[in-house]
C-alpha cells in the first residue's frame, strides 16, 4: 500500500560518502532534508582501502573542510595513522593521507549525522524518482512509501544494479555483502536518464595474527601529524595520537606463475563469452592480474598491508586486487613473504555497478532536462571516498540553491580541485571510474591542500556553511600570514660574522652587503625554521601560518606565473556560450564537435575547448564566430 | 556569420597583363550572372570566355571560372573574373561586383573563410601568408612545404618527448609510495639539452629564413657622386634613382628590389656624402653610420679618380667592427689614374681590404664580376630546401625563442634545486609554447595576430 510519509526539501538517496555530504550540506543550510539508504549500518562505510586522503584526493578532503564539509572532521576523530606524502617535492603536491578505521568512521559520521537539525534518516530502499513535467516532485521506497522534495540528490555508489564477481561465480549484491539496488535502474532509464556500466574492485581482507609481520617492512605514520580539518589546527590530541602501522610486502615470480596459470579463470581475461565482462575498470587500479599482464618485465609488485581498525585484526591488502576465484586468491597468498599462512577472512572481488554518463550533467551536477535531479559521487562515474564527497557536498550546495532561486555554486578549475573533478566529469566525460589526480589540475602550485581555506572558506562562508564564528577565526589568520609575509619582505638582515657563519652552516653563500629576509628565504637551501638564527624578531606563530607565509614567499616566481596562466585560462572561460547557438550551422567546425557541442551546450569557450573531440581548430572556429555575430 | 559575399582583387595591383578578381560566397554566381555574358554554360570548374557588360556597355572580354562549394579555395561558391590587367578596369570590374551585391573583402578574408570552412589548419594558413608574399622560388618552396605541415611535425616531434618526460614526472607525483624508477635530474637535464639543441637548429634557420623570405637588405655606402646610384640601376636594370653628375642628387633613401640569381636584394641608396660642406659631411657619415644597424649586406663604393679618405676608412672601419659583411667596390676604372688607385689599395690594405671588385659603370665593366661575387656570398648550398625545415615566420621564431627560454630556467631550478613538480611547471610551458606554433594551445590573440597579417588575395 501506498502512503506518504511527508514532505521535504531535499531528499538524498544514498549515504555514503558523497550522500553524507550532501545531506549535511542541504540540512546545515537550513532544509528539510531526508536521507535514505538500504541498510543504515553501511552509512559512509569503506568498502574498499580503510583510508582518506592521498595524493590530490587530500586536497579534495581539505576543500570539503574549507567549504563547510565533514569528511576532513571525521577523518581526524578516526585516524589510526597519519602521513603527508611527496614531502620531497614541492608543496603543491604535498598530500594527506591518513589510515582510517573504518568502523569507527562509520559509527563517528552517523552520530553527526543523527545529531544533525533538519535531517531524518531513513533505511530504506528507494525505487522509483517520482517526475512530473519534467521537475521532480519526491520518491518511492520499496515498502511504498511516497516522499516529496524539491530537489533530489543521486548518491547510490556501486549500488545500482550490483553485481559481484568472483572467479567464476557471480551474484547480485552491493559491496560488502549488502542488497543491490535492483528497480532504481529500471526507473531511471524510464524517466530519461542514460546508463552505463562501469567495474571496479577490491583486494582481500586477511587476518594479522596469520601473517609473519617479521618478513614484512614497517610502515610509520608522521612524527608530526597535520590534521585535515582546519578547524583541527593546533589541536594537541591530534598532534599526539598514537598511530598503528602499515606493512609492506612482495608479489614474486611463483605469485605471477600461480597468476599467468589461472588467466583463463579470470573475468577479465577469460576466453569464456558468458564468463567475460564487458564492463570498464580503471586503468589507475588495476588488478594483480592485470599488472602481471601488463608489466610482465616487473619482478614484483608492491603490497601494503593496512590495518581496518584498531578493535579488528582484518588488514585490507594494497595492490592485490583480483577478480580470480577464490582458492587461486588463497594460492597467491601462500606465495608472499609473510603472507604464507595468512587467513582470507573476506576474499577479492570485483563489482559491475550503473553509473550515468557525466556529460549529461550540468556543471551544478543538476541532469540535463531532467529540474531538481542531481547526481554524485561514484554513481557520476568518479571512484574513490573522496571524490564522492567533494560532489556530493555541491550536489548538496546546489540542490538548496535551487529551491532558493539562486545561482549554482560552480568552481572554476583555477579555484580547486573540486572544480577540476567536476569539470571533467562533465565536460570531458570519463570512459573509465573517473580517480583525480594532481596532474589533472593546470595550476596545481596555486591548489595546494595547504591553502584550501584562503581559497575556499569565503565561499563556503557566503553560501552559509562556514559560521561566523569560523570566519572570523579563519580572517584572523590570514591577517597574521600577510603580516608575516610583509615583516619577512621588509626586514633587512645586515651582514655580520655571526650571520654569516649561519649560512655558511647551511652551505649558503655569505653576505657581502644587506638583504632582506625574503631573499634569504627564497634560497633553496634556505628555511623558515634555519633561519631563526638570523631572524631576530621572529615572533611565535602557528605552523600553518608559518607554512602559508614561507610558501608565499618561497614560490613567489612560480605563483606568479601560475597566476598569469589563470588570467588567460579566465579569458576562455569568461567568453559566455548561449544555449541557442545552433552548432550545426557552423560550418567550420568538425563534424564530431558539431555533434559534441550541441549535446553538451557548453557555458563558455572554455569549457568547449575541453571537450574530448573538439579540437584546438574548432575554437578557433568559435572565436572567430564569437567575434563576428557581435 | 559568413552570409555576405566579399570579393577583391586577387592578383597584386600592378600593370601585369591579367589581373584576377575573387568573389567568394553564396551569390557568387548571381552576380556573375548579373555582369558577364557569354554564349557558354557556365559550370564547376570550367572556365568560359564571355564579356563584362556594365550599362550595355562592353567593359572588358574576360574569362570566368566557377569552383562550386565545398570544392573551392574557400570552401564557398567562388567565381573568379580573369581579366586585362591595368589597374583602371581591374578597379571598374571590381566597383561592379561591388555594385551588384558583393561586399569588399577584408584583408585575409580568404583564407579566414578556408580556414573557417575547414579547408586548412592554423599553421597552413599561416603559411599562405608567407605564398602570398613569396618573392622568390626558394621561398615559395618553403611556405608551401611548410603548408604541407613539415613544420608541424617537426614541432610535433619536438614535443613528444617533452610531454613523455611530463608523464614520467607527474606518475612520481600522483604515485608516491610506488616503485617506479625515479626521474633523475641529470636525465631531465639532459633531455633538457637535447631539446635546446634541435630548437636552436630550428631558430639558426630563421635568419637563413628570413633573407630568403624578406631578402638580403644592402645598403650601398660611399661618397657623393662615386656611382651608388647608378650603380642600384645597372643592377636593377633600369633607372629609378635620378642620377646627374652634380653631388647630392640623390635627395633621399631610394629602395629598390632585385633578385639575382634567386636571392632578394633589398637595396638602399643613401644620400652621398658630401664633401662641400662640413656641416652636411657629418650628417652623411652619421646617416651612413645609423644604416649600418638594418642592413645585412654593404657594397661600399670608392672612385678610382679620388683619394680615398678619413670618413671611408671611419666607415669601413665601423662595418668590420660590427661584422656585417661587405664588398668594396672601385667605380670608374675608366678613368682611372694609376698612382691613385694603386694608393687606394693600399690605404685599404691597411685596414685589412684585401679584395676589391673593379667596375666601370660608365662602360658596363666588371658589374657580373660583382653579381657573382655577391651571390657567392650569400647562396648557401648546404642547406637542402626539400628536406630542411625552414622558419621564415618572426611569431614562430618568438614562440621558439620562449620555449628556449622556459627550458633555461628548468635547468636552473634544478641546479637551484627545486624539486621535480617545480621544474615540471616550465617543462610544461615548454610543451605549451611549441603546441602555439602548430595551434594546440587557444589563444584570442593568436588568432587576431594572424589575420592581421593576411593580406587580401588569399
Amino acid at each position: 500500500m501506498d502512503y506518504s510519509l511527508g514532505y521535504y526539501d531535499v531528499i538524498v538517496i544514498g549515504a555514503g560518502h558523497a550522500g553524507c555530504e550532501a545531506a549535511l550540506a542541504s540540512s546545515r543550510l537550513g532544509k528539510k532534508t531526508a536521507v535514505f539508504v538500504i541498510n543504515l549500518d553501511t552509512l559512509a562505510n569503506m568498502p574498499c582501502n580503510p583510508s582518506i586522503g592521498g595524493t590530490s584526493k587530500g586536497h579534495l578532503v581539505r576543500e570539503i573542510d574549507a567549504l563547510g564539509g565533514e569528511m576532513a572532521k571525521n577523518a581526524d576523530k578516526t585516524f589510526l595513522q597519519s602521513k603527508m606524502l611527496n614531502m620531497s617535492k614541492g608543496p603543491a603536491v604535498h598530500s594527506l593521507r591518513v589510515q582510517s578505521d573504518r568502523r569507527m568512521y562509520h559509527i563517528e559520521m552517523k552520530k553527526t549525522m543523527e545529531n544533525q537539525k533538519n535531517l531524518d534518516i531513513y533505511q530504506a530502499e528507494i525505487v522509483k524518482i517520482l517526475v512530473e513535467d519534467g521537475k521532480v516532485i519526491g520518491v518511492k521506497t520499496k515498502i511504498g512509501a511516497n516522499v516529496y522534495a524539491k530537489s533530489i540528490v543521486v548518491a547510490t555508489g556501486t549500488y545500482l544494479k550490483g553485481k559481484v564477481i568472483i572467479g567464476e561465480v557471480s551474484y547480485e549484491s552491493g559491496p560488502d555483502g549488502v542488497f543491490p539496488a535492483n528497480d532504481l535502474s529500471q526507473n531511471l532509464l524510464d524517466i530519461g536518464v542514460e546508463l552505463r556500466r562501469f567495474k571496479t574492485g577490491t583486494p582481500a581482507r586477511v587476518n594479522i595474527n596469520t601473517m609473519d609481520l617479521s618478513k614484512m617492512e614497517e610502515q610509520f605514520g608522521d612524527e608530526k601529524i597535520v590534521p585535515f580539518s582546519f578547524e583541527n589546527e593546533g589541536n594537541e590530541e591530534i598532534k599526539h595520537k598514537k598511530q598503528i602501522s602499515c606493512y609492506l610486502t612482495y608479489t614474486n615470480k611463483d605469485t605471477h606463475k600461480i597468476i599467468m596459470d589461472n588467466l583463463d579463470r579470470s573475468p577479465i581475461y577469460t576466453d569464456n563469452k558468458e564468463m567475460k565482462l564487458k564492463s570498464t575498470g580503471p586503468r589507475y587500479c588495476p588488478s594483480i592480474e592485470d599488472k602481471v599482464v601488463r608489466f610482465h618485465d616487473k619482478e614484483r609488485h608492491q603490497l601494503f598491508i593496512e590495518p581496518l581498525g584498531a578493535k579488528t585484526s582484518e588488514m585490507y591488502i594494497q595492490g592485490m586486487s583480483s577478480s580470480l576465484p577464490e582458492e587461486v586468491q588463497i594460492q597467491m597468498y601462500r606465495t608472499v613473504p609473510g603472507l604464507e599462512n595468512a587467513k582470507m577472512m573476506r576474499p577479492a572481488y570485483a563489482i559491475e555497478y550503473d553509473c550515468i554518463d557525466s556529460t549529461n550533467l550540468k556543471l551544478s551536477l543538476e541532469y540535463k532536462g531532467i529540474e531538481g535531479l542531481f547526481f554524485a559521487g561514484q554513481v557520476n562515474g568518479s571512484s574513490g571516498y573522496e571524490e564522492a564527497a567533494a560532489q556530493g557536498i555541491m550536489a548538496g550546495i546546489n540542490a538548496v540553491r535551487k529551491i532558493d532561486n539562486l545561482e549554482p555554486l560552480i568552481l572554476d578549475r583555477s579555484e580547486a580541485y573540486i572544480g577540476v573533478l567536476i569539470d571533467d566529469l562533465v565536460t570531458k566525460g570519463t570512459n573509465e571510474p573517473y580517480r583525480m589526480m594532481t596532474s589533472r589540475s593546470e595550476y596545481r602550485l596555486m591548489l595546494r591542500q595547504d591553502n584550501a581555506d584562503l581559497r575556499l572558506t569565503p565561499k563556503g562562508h557566503e553560501i552559509g556553511l562556514i559560521s561566523d564564528e569560523r570566519y572570523k577565526k579563519f580572517l584572523g589568520k590570514k591577517e597574521l600570514i600577510n603580516r608575516e609575509v610583509e615583516r619577512l619582505k621588509n626586514t633587512i638582515i645586515k651582514p655580520s660574522v655571526e650571520v654569516n657563519q649561519v649560512l655558511e652552516r647551511y652551505h649558503s653563500s655569505p653576505l657581502s652587503t644587506g638583504i632582506k629576509l625574503s631573499e634569504l628565504l627564497k634560497r633553496s637551501e634556505l628555511n623558515y625554521q634555519n633561519l631563526v638564527e638570523i631572524d631576530k624578531d621572529r615572533q611565535e606563530l602557528p605552523d600553518s601560518v608559518v607554512e602559508e607565509a614561507e610558501i608565499e614567499i618561497k614560490y613567489e616566481g612560480y605563483i606568479k606565473l601560475q597566476l598569469e596562466q589563470i588570467e588567460e585560462f579566465k579569458k576562455l572561460e569568461n567568453k559566455k556560450l548561449t544555449a541557442d547557438i545552433d552548432y550545426e550551422q557552423i560550418k567550420g567546425l568538425s563534424l564530431e564537435a558539431r555533434q559534441k557541442l550541441n549535446r553538451q551546450k557548453p557555458l563558455s569557450v572554455g569549457q568547449a575547448s575541453r571537450i574530448s573531440g573538439v579540437s584546438p581548430a574548432d575554437i578557433s572556429v568559435l572565436l572567430i564566430y564569437l567575434t563576428q555575430s557581435k | 556569420m559568413l552570409t555576405h559575399t566579399i570579393a577583391a582583387i586577387a592578383t597584386a595591383l600592378s600593370n601585369s597583363g591579367i589581373s584576377i578578381i575573387r568573389i567568394s560566397g553564396k551569390d557568387s554566381l548571381n552576380i556573375i550572372n548579373k555582369i558577364f555574358k557569354t554564349s557558354y554554360k557556365i559550370e564547376p570548374n570550367h572556365i568560359v570566355y564571355g564579356k563584362i557588360m556594365k550599362d550595355h556597355e562592353v567593359l572588358d572580354h574576360v574569362l570566368v571560372s566557377y569552383f562550386k562549394s565545398p570544392k573551392s579555395y574557400t570552401g564557398e561558391d567562388v567565381c573568379e573574373i580573369n581579366c586585362h590587367g591595368g589597374n583602371e578596369i581591374t578597379k571598374e570590374i571590381l566597383e561592379l561586383v561591388l555594385e551588384s551585391g558583393a561586399i569588399l573583402a577584408e584583408p585575409g578574408e580568404f583564407s579566414k573563410r578556408a580556414f573557417l570552412n575547414g579547408k586548412m589548419d592554423l599553421s597552413q594558413a599561416e603559411a599562405v601568408i608567407n605564398l602570398i608574399n613569396a618573392k622568390t622560388k626558394t621561398e615559395s618552396r618553403i611556405a608551401s612545404k611548410n603548408m604541407e605541415g613539415n613544420l608541424s611535425k617537426k614541432v610535433r616531434e619536438l614535443r613528444e618527448e617533452l610531454i613523455e618526460l611530463l608523464a614520467h614526472i607527474e606518475v612520481s607525483v600522483d604515485y608516491p609510495e610506488y616503485d617506479y624508477d625515479e626521474v633523475k635530474n641529470r636525465n631531465v637535464i639532459h633531455l633538457i639539452d637535447k631539446k635546446r639543441d634541435e630548437i636552436n637548429d630550428i631558430l639558426k634557420t630563421y635568419e637563413h629564413g628570413r633573407i630568403i623570405k624578406e631578402g638580403v637588405n644592402v645598403a650601398i655606402l660611399g661618397k657623393p657622386n662615386v656611382g651608388k646610384s647608378s650603380l642600384l640601376n645597372k643592377l636593377a636594370n633600369y633607372n629609378k634613382a635620378i642620377v646627374t653628375d652634380i653631388p647630392g642628387t640623390t635627395r633621399d633613401i631610394v629602395e629598390e628590389t632585385i633578385n639575382i640569381d634567386d636571392i632578394v636584394f633589398n637595396i638602399s641608396d643613401t644620400a652621398g656624402i658630401r664633401d662641400t660642406n662640413d656641416i652636411i659631411e657629418k650628417i652623411g657619415v652619421e646617416k651612413s653610420l645609423s644604416m649600418l644597424d638594418e642592413v645585412d649586406f654593404v657594397i661600399y663604393m670608392l672612385n678610382a679618380e679620388e683619394k680615398i679618405d678619413k670618413d671611408d676608412i671611419e666607415i669601413l672601419s665601423k662595418i668590420q667592427n660590427k661584422g656585417i659583411k661587405y664588398i668594396t667596390v672601385i667605380n670608374k676604372m675608366d678613368k682611372i689614374k694609376k698612382s691613385n688607385f694603386d694608393a687606394i689599395l693600399n690605404e685599404l690594405k691597411q685596414i685589412g681590404v684585401e679584395e676589391t671588385i673593379e667596375i666601370s659603370i660608365q662602360e658596363d665593366r666588371g658589374i657580373d664580376k660583382l653579381k657573382n661575387a655577391i651571390v657567392k656570398i650569400f647562396h648557401q648550398n648546404d642547406f637542402d630546401f626539400e628536406h630542411e625545415l625552414i622558419i621564415t615566420n618572426s611569431r614562430h621564431k618568438d614562440l621558439l625563442k620562449k620555449a628556449l627560454n622556459y627550458l633555461e630556467e628548468a635547468r636552473n631550478e634544478i641546479n637551484n634545486g627545486q624539486p621535480i613538480d617545480i621544474v615540471s611547471i616550465y617543462i610544461k610551458k615548454v610543451a605549451n609554447t611549441l603546441g602555439e606554433i602548430i595551434g594546440s594551445n587557444v589563444s584570442q590573440d593568436i588568432i587576431d595576430k594572424i589575420f592581421e597579417k593576411f593580406c587580401v588575395g588569399k
